[in-house]
Formats: C-alpha cells, sequence, structure tokens
C-alpha cells in the first residue's frame, strides 16, 4: 500500500519500484488508464494466463474466452493493484486461476465431476502432471515438484491444474479430507522452499 | 470451522482449492492475520512459478479482442468501490458541504421503524449461532466494498431470517461512536442494528432480521444508534 502510493509520487520511487518488479510500473500506468502500458503488460503476461488457464479448462476456445475476461479483469482493477500483496506475475496468475476456476465449476456440479472422474480411475496422474517444459523455468518447477512426495505432487497438481478442491481431490485420491488438507499444505510448503520464494 | 483449522486453509484457498463458504470465510480471516496473509502471498508466488512452467502464447488475435474490449471498459477507482450504492459516495467527495444530505437523500436511508435489537451474543455463543445461519444452503454472503481500513461481510440466511456479521481490521469509529449496519430494500433503508465499537477491530454478530435485503449499508453514528442515518456509507455491498 504505501509502495504503491509512493510509485504516485515521483520518478526516484518509480525507479526504485522498476528494480523490484518491472512489470510494477506498467500495470502503475495501466492504473491510470495508459492503454499502451497495458498492451505492453499483455505482451509480457499473456504466455503465463493463456498457458494456466488452458491447462485447466482444456479447451482452447473457451481458454481464450477465459483469458479474456482475466485481462479486463485485470484492467478494471489495475488502480487498485497492492505492491505489498506480491508481485504483478503473482497477482495475475491468481486473477487468471480463479476465472478458469470458475468456469470449470460453473460448467456442472463440482460432486459431479470428482465422481465421474472417480470412476475411470486408475487415473494416469502423467496426464494431470504432463508439463510443457520448453524454457528454464519448466525444468526447475518439475525438478521442484519431485521433490515433494508422490500424494502431495498429486494433491497440489490435481488442485491447481486440474481445478478440484481439496474434498474432490480427496475422493479422487481415496483419502481423508483432513489428510489432504495437511498433504496440500505440507506439499505447498515444500514446493515454495524448493523454488526460493521469500516467505 | 474451529479457529484452528482455518489456519490451515491457506494453501487449498491459494490453490482454488476450497467451497464458496471457505473462500468467503477465509477472505474474512487472513487479510488480518499475521500467520495466513504472508503465507497466502508465498503459495501465490510459489504457484505463478508453476503457472509459468506450462506457459503457452495465446492466437494472436486475442491481444484485439482485449485491447477493444478495455476500451469500453470502465476502471475501478483506487478508494472507492464501483457499486451502485457508492455513485453516492463519490458525488459526496466533490460535495462535502452537502455531505450528509447527498447520502441520506440518495440512498434513501430513511428508516421505517424497523429498528431490530439482536441479542448480544460472545465466544462460543456465537460461533453456534453463526454456524447456524453460514451452514444453511441458502446462506448468500456479500463482501461489502468500503472506503474505511478493514472489511465487512454479512451472510444472510433467508430461511434462519438471520444475518451474520463479520467485520475485521476495523478502525474504531471514535468516541461516543459506533457503526450502524443498513437493511436497503426497495422501500428504502432500514436500520439493522448498532454494532460494536470495534475497540478490537473486530466484530461478530447473529442478528435476526425481517425482510428482503437488496443492498447492506454500513455507516458511522452515535454510540445509542439512530434510525436515520447522518453519516456517510463507508461500507456497502448488492445481496
Amino acid at each position: 500500500m504505501l509502495r504503491s502510493a509512493l510509485r504516485r509520487r515521483g520518478s526516484d520511487e518509480q525507479a526504485d519500484d522498476d528494480l523490484k518488479d518491472p512489470l510494477g510500473t506498467l500495470l502503475g500506468r495501466a492504473g491510470r488508464g495508459d492503454q499502451a502500458a497495458f498492451a505492453d503488460l499483455y505482451d509480457a503476461l499473456a504466455p503465463l494466463l493463456y498457458g494456466l488457464v488452458l491447462k485447466v479448462v482444456r479447451d482452447p476456445a473457451q481458454s481464450e474466452e477465459v483469458t479474456q475476461e482475466a485481462f479486463v479483469e485485470l484492467w478494471r482493477l489495475a488502480p487498485r493493484y497492492d505492491t505489498s500483496r506480491g508481485s504483478v506475475r503473482s497477482w495475475a496468475a491468481t486473477i487468471a486461476h480463479r476465472r478458469a476456476i470458475d468456469r470449470v465449476r460453473s460448467e456442472q456440479s463440482a460432486r459431479d465431476r470428482a465422481e465421474r472422474e472417480a470412476q475411470k480411475r486408475p487415473i494416469h496422474y502423467e496426464d494431470v502432471a504432463e508439463h510443457v517444459v520448453a524454457n528454464i523455468d519448466g525444468t526447475r518447477v518439475r525438478k521442484a515438484l519431485e521433490r515433494l512426495t508422490e500424494i502431495q505432487r498429486q494433491a497440489v497438481e490435481l488442485a491447481y491444474f486440474g481445478g478440484h478442491s481439496y474434498r474432490e481431490v480427496a475422493l479422487l485420491l481415496d483419502v481423508a479430507e483432513g489428510t489432504i488438507k495437511t498433504r496440500i499444505r505440507d506439499g505447498m510448503i515444500r514446493l515454495r522452499d524448493e523454488l526460493g520464494v521469500a516467505t | 470451522m474451529s479457529g484452528i483449522d482455518i489456519h490451515q486453509l491457506a494453501a487449498a484457498y491459494a490453490l482454488d482449492a476450497v467451497d464458496e463458504r471457505e473462500r468467503a470465510e477465509f477472505e474474512a480471516h487472513y487479510p488480518t492475520c499475521p500467520v495466513c496473509r504472508p503465507e497466502v502471498a508465498g503459495f501465490r508466488e510459489t504457484l505463478s512459478q508453476v503457472a509459468a512452467s506450462v506457459a503457452v502464447p495465446p492466437p494472436t488475435s486475442l491481444k484485439t479482442s482485449v485491447m477493444d474490449e478495455i476500451g469500453t471498459t470502465r476502471q475501478l477507482s483506487p478508494l472507492l468501490p464501483d457499486s451502485v450504492v457508492n455513485l453516492a459516495a463519490h458525488r459526496q467527495r466533490r460535495q462535502t458541504m452537502q455531505r450528509a444530505l447527498t447520502v441520506a437523500a440518495a440512498l434513501l436511508l430513511i428508516a421505517t421503524g424497523a429498528f431490530i435489537v439482536g441479542r448480544r451474543s460472545t465466544g462460543d455463543d456465537y460461533a453456534k449461532a453463526a454456524a447456524a445461519v453460514i451452514d444453511r444452503p441458502d446462506t448468500r454472503i456479500t463482501t461489502l466494498d468500503g472506503t474505511g481500513s478493514g472489511s465487512f461481510r454479512v451472510a444472510w440466511s433467508p430461511s434462519a431470517g438471520r444475518i451474520v456479521v463479520m467485520g475485521d481490521g476495523l478502525a474504531d469509529p471514535g468516541t461516543g461512536k459506533a457503526y450502524e449496519l443498513w437493511l436497503v430494500d426497495d422501500s428504502g433503508a432500514h436500520a439493522v442494528r448498532l454494532l460494536d465499537k470495534a475497540k478490537g477491530q473486530k466484530v461478530r454478530r447473529v442478528v435476526p432480521i425481517n425482510g428482503s435485503p437488496k443492498q447492506w449499508a454500513i455507516t458511522v453514528e452515535p454510540e445509542g444508534g439512530v434510525d436515520k442515518a447522518t453519516g456517510p456509507i463507508i461500507f456497502s455491498g448488492a445481496v
């Protein structure tokens, strides 16, 4: 909050912010209605958001719609972006993921979906885990995921990419709800530490 | 959900792997929780890296569609929420001279004598009473947007005829003042309940209500309560 307030004040603070999160400057300008800045922001974020949405939603046409919704949401909310809440990429991914989840959950009752998929067992986790490892990020993340226990990794991926609630994940993995909550939490802590995210 | 349990939800919440009710409860909790807030931020950063590992460039036509749409999309104000009820608050910023009058008129904050006093509920009593409302299948949770610090949520179950009011991270309303909740429907605004003075920055209330709210609004009023709003709307939200 303080930093975003400072950003509006002058170029010195802005230069300082640039070093911390270059996208923050673009978002700051976009938040004042600058469409050219938003176009640059789009270029920087589009593969991240579209790839994530596609992973969750699967259908390319629907994924485009959802990605567009997410960008319009970013535009609407840009004046309220608060640097103290995290990086622009993190904020944008949060918004896009939420949109993707809303899309898959509105399509049919979440419970129905989990039960149908549970009947198709055994699940091929490779499908869920199949990562497009075309970049350094991909390799790092894959390695970090490999450090998780099998159930932690499955739980995190089924939730994040599969779009399942932890209750559904419990059903899919045939584990008690309380257990799955713990596995998800332990898995996320491990992943965070493996990826060196500061806390 | 117990107080211990809620801290366990940060990871599932960051993954969007919680249901609507848990999401609402957690969102009322974590922004002011010294444990959960940094945890959610850390998990989100982590997940943005996971997301980057599956990055795929979208079709080029998507950029044109996005830029076309934002060209006709209004941005939210940095301070005031973009809800109908707060149009009055926007106006009020420019017309401070007529502050109370403008807000009262624009929001039809006309009390109709339906001043309902809820029983005091604290601790276990509160938890039990709140669960009885929140657990109902017809419960609708509204997050109120506001200009003040903190946040308010109102969970309303028509079948229970009760609401749960949850305020967090609130500023002290000032000496001799208290937060007051208003139910806004087609016939105007009705005083529902004078809330705690929020010295602990937190409000937890279960209150019986009549009628069918369209919006909730919160003002700061003299401690005894008023049946016609005198203060500006500081939080509001459409049901």
